[in-house]
């Protein structure tokens, strides 16, 4: 086990932590400040890869399909979580949690037969744009050209997120409603539309990582359940509503697994539950501080 | 004011949905029946369990239409007639059971089908084999079903991952690897044929050499971890049992990381046209693997007129489901004639030893086991395209468990 | 956090209705007498009706009477059917010992996750429950030599006694009365009560020397125990076994039958259990998208019925004023 196959897995790892990052953010967000459980979240990330196929294939699979693909999808995704708001969501808020997870939870149900229905049943696939085909290798470390520009882009969207939480008024307006909401409504703040930008913008991150994803993974049905479960370990992991949190937990399980790979190879289906069931016992309230 | 508002919109909202409901109720029909009764006045009931939501839909479908087509075939040249209502089962074994109770005691079915998996097919051929109701399995491939599992009232029209384990083991076999690695998706499919194809290949070619498994959860993300891990380990060759979820995204990691121009790699049906049609420009080429069907091969008038009849029916060209499911309809009409009756003890006689002309030449559902004798193929992958490179035919002796083997694993259990 | 809709019950199971005992009495005895007179199918149905009312009633223990956010009760339903079908199948015990054995090691596994679990609160609570939960499904599946994997184990031999429909109705039947009595009386007994006095207000049931994590992790454990009769139930109707009987969608079917039914009403999760089993299966026998059907159901029940269906129907007829969620906010 030579050091630079440590180093090519670590790198591996961490690229498979962006992903989780992404997809987990937009959650993790959407509790902090709304203090919902949303379990659509999973279904806008099924979206944004379904979406983001049919720009791309309707272009013709090359760059520009790509480009436009990650432009366009989140932002659908994005309107289409915004009606979910404002036509559900905004009725529960002060519900009981066990509530917004059910009603959330409805509209997952409806979520993958809509796609059913629009998309049909067979596997989509798509083709990696022509620059991202391959892979960078020195020596015996490779890694494939995607999960490089993956592992840009994870921690691009982490630093959007952190400007834009801490270095504009919408932001700071966000962060003091997920603190207080009631103050925040005494100082005259309009948080409804606070709530529905927020929730938008969460489903804009899972589109964005359903977009990203389509390339190297089946575009189908049911790929909306294998990532909630992950996102929301991730995100009670990590504290819940701290997207910090959110970062370094998913990294923790991208490269857990990455090793896990390497070291006991037959086991993946159980590693991320032993993953967090640890660090969930060895800290109860999360890795970082909860905004809850 | 806020009541007035919180009715208003919601039931705006409703009124969309549920209008949306009928749009698509209307679309989605369950059920049917063969266009026209038979003129040997003989009508039977098949009752379908199948998966109809998620990811397997893209294989069920397939393999319904392909019934659907036999059912009409049938019905067209006077035979019997057969009519069939559809349940789907989610993919859950408790769910397909209280259908089969549900379509036995109370849709009054003579017959049971479908089931693309392995547990939900191996319970519901148990609970055909309490009931005494003939089974015909047209998705699962677990080599259980009619092997150690398998009993009077069930029946299979794909080949089982022993057969496919077997002709990938005689592929391999004749190259000149010693060192191998296993890997697949943690499911039953992807351990069956793994260890089948192991255990065959250390009887051809004794002194090969086990270096490791890796083994993912279905619907892996991504596989670079698992490739490179498996790079280090310097094998000569990898055995890779990749489910239908899995089997795409695998390949092109494969391309991506250029592992399989490094090692060479072998995967059942990754030769597939649907496989290759998927992969688009991120095929990678050379990859070794077998497969039960082509609709361009072998090219025969048979076979042509099948792919065209698929394909006029549901503007796709016909995978190997498709081709399963066309054969139980198949199978069934032609023991339902032979028989004269719809008896259930009558079409199982029946059903013994039937040979059939299909689109892939005359097939036998082999009296003993029940599991009828499938060609099948191996070939590389051509890298564009979605012709596979070297096709080579093999014959269902070849590949076929024994019948003693088969005999002394039921005798086991 | 407080769980609102617990603070109903405590109005609701205080009131009493002369004829409620009557009523099902007389209901229990129609039970009785149905098998000569129904058909197969239907028996058939209400059998795994009342098994499938165990089971939620089992959770509603925890999740309504308890306030403890149990996300992944199916676990130990999945367990102990596990257990008889491991005990029957590996084994030359007798089925009575297969069956006492289930529950217990149904609430062992309780007692090892609860553990863990009592120590965190809320959402907390439930994602351990959720992620222990996932590990035991996934040791379940991976342990291919002992349990069959995904293939599951099917065809589970049982005694003659207890294998037809007749006989598994009845014992269904008498399982679930016994059962639901004795969870009736725990939740009435000084235990219950102390519980729901700690889901109400922790800090107050503390500060009067309750010992919260005790209490919780017992009754973590009776649930559990209960689940596990339940999984019992299941194997004697379908003789059959599979990992998705502990996969984490299972828990949400049993979530939303508590909700369904109504979590503030004793009986509601057992209404709640058979309208989702006829529901799947007439819903499912017509419908291509019935997914989609089911996700309006629910739907509309979360925001025009959240007390659930016989919580709706006692305060129709208790002429109760206060209405569902909107107006009682959580904190």
């Amino acid at each position: 086990m030579s050091v630079s196959m440590l180093a090519s897995q670590l790198l591996v790892g961490l690229s498979r932590g962006m992903i989780y990052f992404i997809v987990a953010a937009g959650l993790t967000l959407v509790f902090g400040v709304l203090r919902v459980i949303n379990f659509t979240h999973g279904s806008f990330y099924m979206l944004g890869a379904f979406i983001g196929y049919s720009v791309a294939a309707g272009i013709g699979h090359g760059s520009a399909g790509f480009w436009l693909m990650l432009v366009l999808a989140p932002l659908a995704v994005a309107g289409i979580s915004l009606l979910v708001e404002r036509g559900f969501l905004q009725f529960v808020y002060r519900r009981e949690h066990l509530i917004q997870v059910l009603l959330t939870y409805a509209l997952v149900l409806i979520a993958g037969d809509l796609v059913k229905f629009f998309w049909g049943s067979q596997y989509r696939s798509l083709s990696t744009p022509p620059i991202f085909t391959g892979s960078f290798a020195t020596g015996s470390i490779t890694v494939p050209k995607y999960n490089v520009f993956l592992l840009l882009v994870g921690p691009l969207v982490a630093l959007g997120l952190w400007l834009f939480l801490s270095h504009t008024r919408f932001g700071k307006i966000c962060r003091a409603t997920a603190t207080d909401r009631e103050m925040v409504d005494i100082l005259g703040v309009n948080s409804t539309w606070i709530f529905a930008a927020v929730f938008a913008l969460g489903g804009w991150l899972a589109g964005l990582g359903g977009a990203l994803m389509a390339p190297v993974v089946n575009i189908s049905l049911g790929m909306d359940a294998n990532t909630i479960i992950y996102a929301f370990l991730i995100v009670v992991v990590g504290g819940l509503g701290n997207i910090w949190g959110a970062l370094i937990s998913s990294l923790i399980i991208g490269v857990g697994e990455a090793f896990g790979a390497l070291f006991m190879p037959d086991w993946a289906v159980v590693l991320p539950y032993i993953i967090t069931g640890v660090l969930l016992i060895l800290r109860p309230s999360g890795l970082l501080k909860s905004v809850w | 004011m806020r009541t007035w508002r919180f009715s208003r919109g919601l039931s705006f909202v409703m009124i969309l949905v549920f209008l949306l409901v009928l749009v698509l109720s209307g679309c989605g029909t369950t059920g049917g029946t063969s266009a026209k009764s038979g003129s040997s006045g003989l009508t039977i009931k098949v009752g379908i369990i199948d998966t109809y939501t998620g990811p397997p839909t893209a294989y069920t479908q397939d393999a319904l239409d392909g019934f659907k087509l036999a059912v009409n075939d049938i019905a067209k040249e006077g035979g019997p007639k057969i009519e069939y209502v559809t349940r789907d089962d989610q993919y859950k074994v408790d769910q397909a059971l209280s259908w089969a109770k549900e379509l036995v005691m109370n849709e009054k079915v003579d017959v049971l089908a479908g089931t693309i998996n392995s547990a939900v097919s191996l319970a519901v051929s148990q609970y055909a084999k309490q009931n005494k109701i003939p089974f015909i399995n047209w998705g699962a491939l677990s080599d259980e079903i009619t092997g150690a599992k398998g009993h009077r009232y069930v029946f299979s029209t794909p080949p089982n991952t022993a057969m496919i384990a077997k002709t990938g083991a005689i592929q391999i076999s004749q190259l000149p690897y010693t060192k191998f690695w296993l890997a697949g998706s943690d499911y039953e499919y992807g351990h069956l044929v793994v260890s089948d194809f192991w255990t065959d290949l250390q009887k051809l070619k004794p002194g090969v050499q086990k270096l490791g498994e890796t083994w993912w959860k279905i619907g892996e993300p991504d596989f670079t971890p698992y490739l490179t891990a498996i790079r280090a380990a310097k094998p000569d060759a990898v055995i890779v049992g990749a489910g239908a979820a899995d089997i795409i995204p695998f390949m092109k990691a494969l391309k991506a990381t250029g592992l399989s121009k490094q090692i060479p790699v072998w995967i059942p049906q990754s030769i597939d046209a649907g496989t290759l049609r998927a992969l688009g420009n991120d095929q990678p080429e050379g990859v070794l693997g077998t497969n039960q069907y082509f609709y361009y091969y072998p090219d025969t008038a048979a076979n042509k007129q099948f792919e065209q009849e698929f394909k006029q029916a549901t503007n796709r060209e016909p995978g190997f489901a498709g081709l399963y499911g066309y054969m139980a309809g198949k199978y069934l009409g032609a023991a339902i004639q032979k028989a004269g009756s719809t008896d259930r003890e009558k079409i199982v006689d029946a059903l013994e030893g039937l040979t059939l002309d299909t689109p892939v030449g005359q097939l036998t559902m082999r009296k003993e086991d029940h599991q009828s004798l499938d060609p099948l193929f191996y070939g590389k992958t051509p890298g564009t395209g979605v012709v596979a490179n070297g096709l080579v035919q093999l014959s269902p002796d070849k590949v076929m468990p024994s019948v003693e083997d088969v005999m002394n694993a039921r005798a086991k259990k | 956090m407080s769980m609102s809709w617990l603070d109903r019950s405590k109005e609701k199971t205080a009131r009493v209705i002369p004829f409620r005992p009557i009523l099902l009495v007389s209901l229990l005895g129609v039970a009785a007498l149905l098998p000569p007179i129904l058909p197969a199918y239907y028996l058939y149905l209400l059998t795994t009706v009342y098994m499938t009312a165990l089971l939620a009633t089992s959770l509603n223990f925890v999740l309504g009477y308890g306030g403890l956010l149990q996300l992944h009760h199916a676990v130990f339903f999945g367990v102990g059917a596990y257990t008889v079908a491991l005990v029957l199948t590996k084994t030359t015990w007798p089925f009575w010992l297969a069956a006492v054995l289930a529950p217990l090691v149904a609430a062992l596994l309780a007692a090892v996750i609860g553990w863990f679990c009592v120590r965190l609160r809320g959402l907390y609570f439930g994602m351990l429950t959720l992620a222990l939960g996932q590990l035991v499904w996934a040791i379940i599946y991976k342990w291919r030599s002992f349990t069959s994997g995904d293939d599951g184990i099917h065809g589970i031999p049982l005694p003659g006694l207890v294998s037809s429909p007749t006989s598994v109705y009845y014992i269904n039947l008498g399982v679930l009365v016994v059962c639901l009595l004795i969870l009736y009386a725990v939740i009435k007994s000084p235990f219950g009560l102390t519980l729901v006095a700690i889901r109400d207000n922790p800090v107050r049931s503390q500060s009067v020397g309750v010992n919260i994590k005790r209490h919780q992790l017992a009754a973590f454990v009776l649930s559990g125990f209960f689940a596990g009769a339940a999984g019992v139930l299941f194997v004697l109707i379908e003789q059959s076994v599979s990992p998705s009987l502990l996969y984490w969608s299972k828990s949400a079917e049993i979530l939303i039958m508590d909700l369904l039914g109504g979590m503030a009403v004793f009986l509601g999760p057992s209404l709640g259990a058979a309208i989702l089993v006829v529901l799947s299966m007439v819903v499912g026998t017509y419908m291509d998208y019935w997914l989609l059907v089911m996700g309006l159901i629910l739907l509309l029940l979360v925001l025009f019925l959240p007390q659930g269906v016989l919580g709706y129907l006692q305060e129709l007829f208790g002429r109760k004023t206060v209405q569902g969620g909107e107006r009682d906010a959580a904190n």
